[in-house]
């Protein structure tokens, strides 16, 4: 690890300024930035603490919306009852999430943060063809080892998985975050390669997330966060998916449903195709199963990734039997 | 000659202290409270720290090293590269023969795997090291890697493994009812939870290194051949170790690069291989390839076995793992073959993973044997006790003891197996299909010399000293309740002193013969100690006893007393303060009367005085059988054990707690062969792309159910001196057929190449 | 312009030239590590250390402070075995950075026991539980084990399983692991 500047900020002004500084990148948990620090992916000159910012860390639940302050810690998101209550996969999607202790250091605005685990990305010294670190050198996954890699809006450029859960579940609830001057809805916040592969989210220099924003919903308290892996926890997602679901009052009409997918995409990946399908229409399984196939449309694997083409749809459609079997 | 009375009474706590007892370890309460001191964190004046530069291709030629940003980065005190690190003399290797080259430099020039060491830098700071590493610039001419077994020709063939009785093609053509199949295992890795690494300390020509060692003897008689010095100039520090699995009982390259830097720096160097780097810089177990054919009559009477298996090996070194080991002795057959060949491929040199050989040999007769089962319609079970060796097949001599049908017995009744429904793909639990498989293992008795030297000091305490090495094993616990019982003193009086070079000399703790070596030793060392310490009590003007009409003593408790209970009786610091004695040591081995001190010393410094498990009239090995449960989701393909239920012969447990854990290690490591571990190689560049442990899955707790063992051996006189049988690599054998096995009966698939991910299932 | 280069002070203004080494503003030239004076808290002691910036609170326990118990399995927070209490809250020191926590209250396996050595019912447990073999992700898992209780997370076996999982053990003591945290939990309710 190159050496760096260490710098606290006790205001979101003083962080703001800070970040302003040529090569400087704000540390909050330290999960992502020490980590890429070690394996020489960040190289950062100063490092901007803004963990000790006060009046960050706050959780504000009701039936209408949720606001979670940027610096609150997975762990507290994950275990507070109203989240469990409103927002069940935001929690879901939380304690599925890496480990109890990771939890406890990784940040709401830095989980957002989070970089592709792309073990090409993660070994420039190994690798030095990537278009995320070094723009227009390449990408060392196409043809490589790619059974973690994306099958949905991948490019030429990069196929790298977008690794979390709790933006999954952001994405299907429409939630918001806040970057201070700006507000974005986070389909948008999130950028998926292109050409540029080396811009993940849309913010700017300067600017630092505050607090994410979720709106309530009938969907939003029938939901849950289906994670499959090859080992049973700490570890990221093969498929995974988000689903809020509204039946109307006969119990099996659905009335609105949300589908988003993780595991599988560049970037959190909001299925609206498949719940377009399903609006309306009746609960069943073989109608889910149908619906949740249109997920893949426009997939694209490079070999070892084939089987996530068949395993989404199956995470979608479980997901969805499973909420429809709970009152 | 005096004979002792070492009966204990019959208290909870002399049973729980006692050889055999469920006695806590030892080494326990340091361990859980941060006070147990690894070896490579012991504090030094003027530690200096070096960090490696690894290759970044698999094959070709260093030309060039650029260090001069690293030369000037803060903290740096030398950079260190193929033309500047000391040459050393080359050392010989662990069966003792002579090195085939003069000289040795663990810094490459010629690249030969990616990941081998081209450079080192050595700083004031770990982070210096580090970040001036990153500076250093290799450039080279790169030429194609030969990367995974498919690549190569047939390999060569390994003569020595070859094994024939009968006309084994000819039956097999012959054989009424046929399988044959290919089983493949791929690179594993042993992953100890603490790195490799050392501290090295020159002090003049004498040489002090902090390693975790399952070999301090072997090692340093090879730091000591790299430096030219004299063997006792080395001395080899391993108070714990933090895992090994096979992994940690050689001196390695990175071991003679901190050595070097240490002897030209004159401070202090220690050097931790990084986690990545700990994937690249020894080898893991060697990728197989198997194909198992077995022909028998519709009875299911096994008529013959054919069986040729290939392992992958390094372009510059050999490593053979012996497939056919299991596959010849399981089951009766009157006619075999086994022949095996080796392929070479730019990888690090694989090495020992716990019970190299057994482990995949059995992944490839257990599954082969379960599908001639199903071929024939006949229980999985029943058709392994139909085939049932009542003695070694192939070298035709009765078995020491071999508790496998009492195994299978055991096993099946605790897990209810009759409860079974034969048809593949016929239980269920929802939308988990429900698989249950059974498995059988075995691990040969690896028979060693070892010595031990026991002190009974002024106060009545009890000194245990030994060069072996407690990797998590047992051996401090387990020693310390050799003594205590022999000696006839509470477990609390005696300190076991192990993992110091300067001890009592040890052969290598591998092949799961330590137990068995050791207690044997300070049995023979602590009835020395007791003899002379009795013989002076009855002898010595001095003590109470002298003149009583006794020809010996009894010790219980650490109080020592006339056996009829006349006269006194007092405790043995009493008694060695009456007899004027600070202590009475005595060093006692199993070494054959007339070895030389040139064969006791290659005893202890090469493998190559182990005893044949074959040798005399027996064939010896433990024994043991696995039934497994899994549940496999019907859309996602992931397995998950549900439920283990094993039954093992380990002959006689010195510690069934310690035991325990260990089968359940094995176990445990045997899931994560079957379902998740894989070191995936990206062909492009010969290089282990998943070398962490986020990547390369070890299981974690919520993998594991929990596991029944049950004990089924009886004590082994031919084993051992004490009658147990090897541990520690049991447990993992036939783990990963039972599990492949049961997710066959689960879904009607058969899953011939591990691990058994889900994209195989769905 | 204001700033200090003492951790725990607030930078007001960047610099005009942009350049900004540990709160001092350089003419650009060869950046020139500063080391921080910290005051770190670690089972209730205030240890004083000179260290750079990028010195990871593990290294900082391990080779400057010599609390050795605290182990390095992967350096990469894929292990458990370097797991501390930072405001009584288990975390990973090795993606920690000492200057991180100065103002925080660690704990390690070293603080865990009473003063007069009593053992902590996770540790009495893990003794009797035959917990471990080689010891070496030992005091992390205790260190994990202690906190999934304080969370309220040993509820069942299942919950422990999963809420232990951050802690790998290759020398595979997870039933005996999941046993010990069940017995200790019970203790501390009871």
């Amino acid at each position: 690890m190159r050496d760096f500047s260490y710098l606290r900020a006790d205001s979101v002004e003083a962080a703001r300024n800070a970040a302003a500084l040529p090569g400087a990148m704000l540390l909050a948990g330290g999960t992502t930035l020490v980590d890429l620090a070690k394996c020489g992916v960040a190289e950062p000159s100063t490092v901007i603490d803004v963990s000790h910012i006060e009046g960050l860390n706050a959780i504000d639940v009701n039936s209408d919306r949720a606001i979670i302050g940027a610096l609150a810690k997975m762990s507290h998101v994950a275990d507070h009852a109203a989240v469990k209550s409103q927002f069940p996969a935001v929690s879901e999607a939380l304690w599925q999430a890496a480990s109890a202790q990771l939890r406890n250091m990784a940040t709401i605005g830095g989980n957002l943060m989070q970089r592709t685990r792309c073990p090409y990305f993660r070994d420039p010294a190994n690798f030095p063809a990537c278009n995320k670190r070094a723009p227009g050198s390449g990408c060392s996954a196409i043809g490589g080892i790619t059974r973690g890699h994306a099958v949905l809006g991948t490019s030429e450029a990069c196929i790298a998985t977008y690794p979390g859960d709790l933006a999954i579940a952001l994405v299907a609830f429409d939630a918001e975050v806040d970057l201070g001057e700006r507000r974005l809805k986070i389909e948008d916040f999130f950028l998926a390669p292109g050409a540029t592969a080396e811009q993940e989210h849309d913010i700017r220099p300067g600017e630092i997330i505050t607090a994410i924003e979720i709106p309530g919903s009938a969907a939003a308290r029938r939901s849950t966060y289906l994670k499959v892996r090859d080992r049973q926890s700490y570890e990221f997602a093969a498929a995974s998916a988000a689903i809020g679901l509204e039946l109307e009052a006969d119990g099996r009409t659905i009335r609105d449903i949300r589908v988003a997918l993780g595991g599988v995409a560049t970037k959190p990946w909001r299925a609206r195709s498949v719940e377009d399908a399903l609006k309306g229409k009746a609960l069943d399984e073989a109608s889910v199963r149908k619906a949740s196939e249109l997920a893949m449309e426009g997939a694209v694997d490079h070999g070892a990734n084939h089987y996530k083409i068949a395993l989404a749809p199956r995470v979608i459609a479980r997901a969805i039997l499973k909420l429809g079997e709970t009152a | 000659m005096t004979v002792h009375d070492m009966k204990h009474a019959a208290s909870d706590s002399a049973r729980l202290e006692a050889v055999g007892g469920r006695l806590s370890r030892v080494d326990g309460p340091a361990k859980i409270t941060g006070k147990a001191h690894y070896a490579f964190e012991q504090q030094l004046e003027g530690l200096t720290h070096a960090v490696l530069v690894s290759a970044t291709i698999a094959a070709g030629k260093v030309i060039g090293i650029d260090t001069r940003a690293a030369e000037t980065a803060p903290g740096v005190l030398a950079v260190l590269t193929p033309d500047t690190i000391m040459v050393l003399k080359g050392a010989s290797d662990w069966l003792g023969n002579p090195p085939a080259q003069p000289t040795y430099n663990p810094l490459a020039r010629e690249v030969t795997f990616s990941g081998q060491h081209i450079a080192a830098v050595v700083a004031e700071t770990f982070e210096q090291a580090v970040a001036a590493a990153a500076l250093v610039k290799v450039s080279y001419d790169e030429t194609p890697a030969i990367v995974d077994l498919s690549d190569g020709t047939d390999g060569i063939p390994i003569e020595a493994m070859t094994k024939e009785w009968g006309n084994a093609e000819a039956a097999f053509a012959a054989a009424p009812v046929r399988v044959c199949a290919a089983y493949n295992t791929p690179r594993e890795f042993q992953a100890a939870m603490e790195p490799h690494g050392l501290i090295a300390r020159w002090q003049g020509d004498e040489l002090t290194i902090w390693e975790p060692s399952q070999w301090v003897d072997g090692m340093a008689r090879t730091y000591a051949e790299w430096f030219g010095v004299p063997f006792e100039n080395v001395r080899l520090v391993s108070p714990y170790i933090g895992g090994g699995f096979g992994s940690k009982a050689l001196a390695l390259a990175h071991s003679a690069v901190a050595a070097a830097a240490a002897k030209m720096l004159g401070r202090p160097v220690k050097l931790v291989l990084n986690r990545p780097q700990n994937f690249t810089s020894y080898g893991g177990r060697a990728a197989t390839r198997q194909t198992v054919a077995i022909g028998a009559d519709k009875a299911g009477r096994i008529q013959s076995i054919v069986h040729r298996g290939v392992n992958e090996t390094a372009v510059d070194g050999m490593w053979v793992e012996p497939l056919g080991s299991v596959t010849a002795i399981m089951y009766a057959t009157p006619n075999f073959s086994s022949k095996q060949n080796v392929v070479r491929v730019n990888t690090v040199v694989p090495g020992a993973k716990r019970a190299p050989g057994e482990n995949p040999s059995a992944f490839g007769i257990e599954c082969a044997i379960d599908e001639l089962a199903y071929e024939l319609g006949i229980d999985p079970l029943e058709m392994r006790l139909i085939n049932y060796a009542e003695q070694d097949p192939q070298v035709k001599k009765p078995w020491s003891t071999r508790q496998l049908r009492e195994a299978f017995a055991a096993g099946a009744e605790a897990f209810g197996w009759a409860k079974r429904s034969p048809a593949p793909h016929s239980m269920r639990d929802g939308r988990q299909l429900v698989g249950w498989g059974v498995a059988a293992g075995t691990y040969p008795v690896r028979r060693a010399y070892g010595e031990a030297m026991v002190k009974i000091l002024a106060d009545g305490s009890v000194e245990v000293e030994s060069s072996s090495i407690d990797m998590g094993q047992g051996t401090y616990t387990i020693l310390a309740q050799t003594a205590a019982e022999t000696l006839g003193v509470p477990v609390e009086q005696v300190t076991v002193k192990l993992g110091d070079s300067l001890l009592a000399r040890a052969g290598v703790t591998g092949g799961s013969r330590l137990a068995g070596v050791m207690t044997g030793a300070v049995y023979k060392a602590a009835s020395q100690a007791l003899d002379e310490l009795v013989g002076l009590a009855l002898s010595d003007p001095r003590s109470p006893f002298h003149g009583l009409q006794a020809n010996t003593l009894a010790v219980k408790d650490g109080r020592i007393a006339s056996p009829r209970g006349e006269g006194p009786e007092l405790s043995i610091a009493e008694l060695m303060g009456m007899l004027g004695r600070e202590r009475i040591e005595a060093k006692g081995d199993t070494v054959p009367a007339g070895f030389t001190p040139e064969q006791r010393y290659n005893n202890y410094t090469t493998i190559a005085m182990a005893l044949p498990h074959t040798e005399g009239d027996y064939s010896r090995h433990s024994w043991c059988a696995h039934f497994v449960e899994v549940r496999v989701d019907e859309d996602f393909g992931t397995v998950r054990v549900s439920r283990v239920v094993s039954a093992l012969d380990s002959g006689r447990l010195y510690n069934p707690k310690l035991a325990e854990s260990q089968w359940k290690g094995g176990i445990i490591m045997g899931i994560g062969q079957a379902l998740l571990e894989e070191g995936i190689v990206d062909r492009r560049h010969g290089r282990i792309v998943n070398g962490n442990f986020a990547d390369y899955m070890l299981p974690t707790n919520a993998d594991i159910p929990d596991i029944q063992t049950i004990s089924v051996g009886i004590p082994d006189p031919h084993s051992s001196a004490l009658g147990g049988k090897g541990v520690g690599e049991l447990g993992i054998v036939g783990v990963a057929p039972a599990i492949a096995n049961a997710v066959f009966h689960a879904t009607g698939k058969r899953v011939r190449d591990l691990p058994i991910t889900l994209e195989k299932l769905i | 312009m204001t700033s200090q280069t003492h951790a725990g002070q607030t930078i007001i203004d960047p610099p005009e030239d942009g350049q900004f080494r540990n709160g001092q503003a350089t003419n650009g030239s060869t950046p020139s590590p500063t080391t921080l004076s910290l005051h770190l808290t670690i089972n209730g002691q205030t240890h004083a250390l000179e260290v750079e910036p990028r010195v990871t609170l593990l290294d900082a326990l391990r080779e400057r402070l010599h609390l050795t118990g605290t182990k390095k399995g992967c350096d990469q927070g894929q292990c458990g075995a370097c797991t501390v209490h930072v405001d009584g809250e288990r975390v990973l020191a090795c993606l920690t950075l000492a200057a991180q926590v100065e103002g925080r209250s660690v704990t390690t396996i070293e603080g865990l026991a009473g003063e007069d050595g009593t053992l902590n019912a996770v540790q009495a447990a893990f003794l009797e539980q035959d917990a471990f073999q080689c010891g070496y992700c030992t005091p992390g898992q205790i260190m994990s084990a202690v906190a999934c209780i304080r969370e309220g997370h040993a509820g069942s076996d299942e919950e422990i399983r999963e809420y232990m999982a951050g802690n790998l053990c290759r020398c595979g003591a997870y039933p005996h692991i999941v046993a010990a945290v069940r017995q200790a939990a019970q203790e501390l309710r009871s």
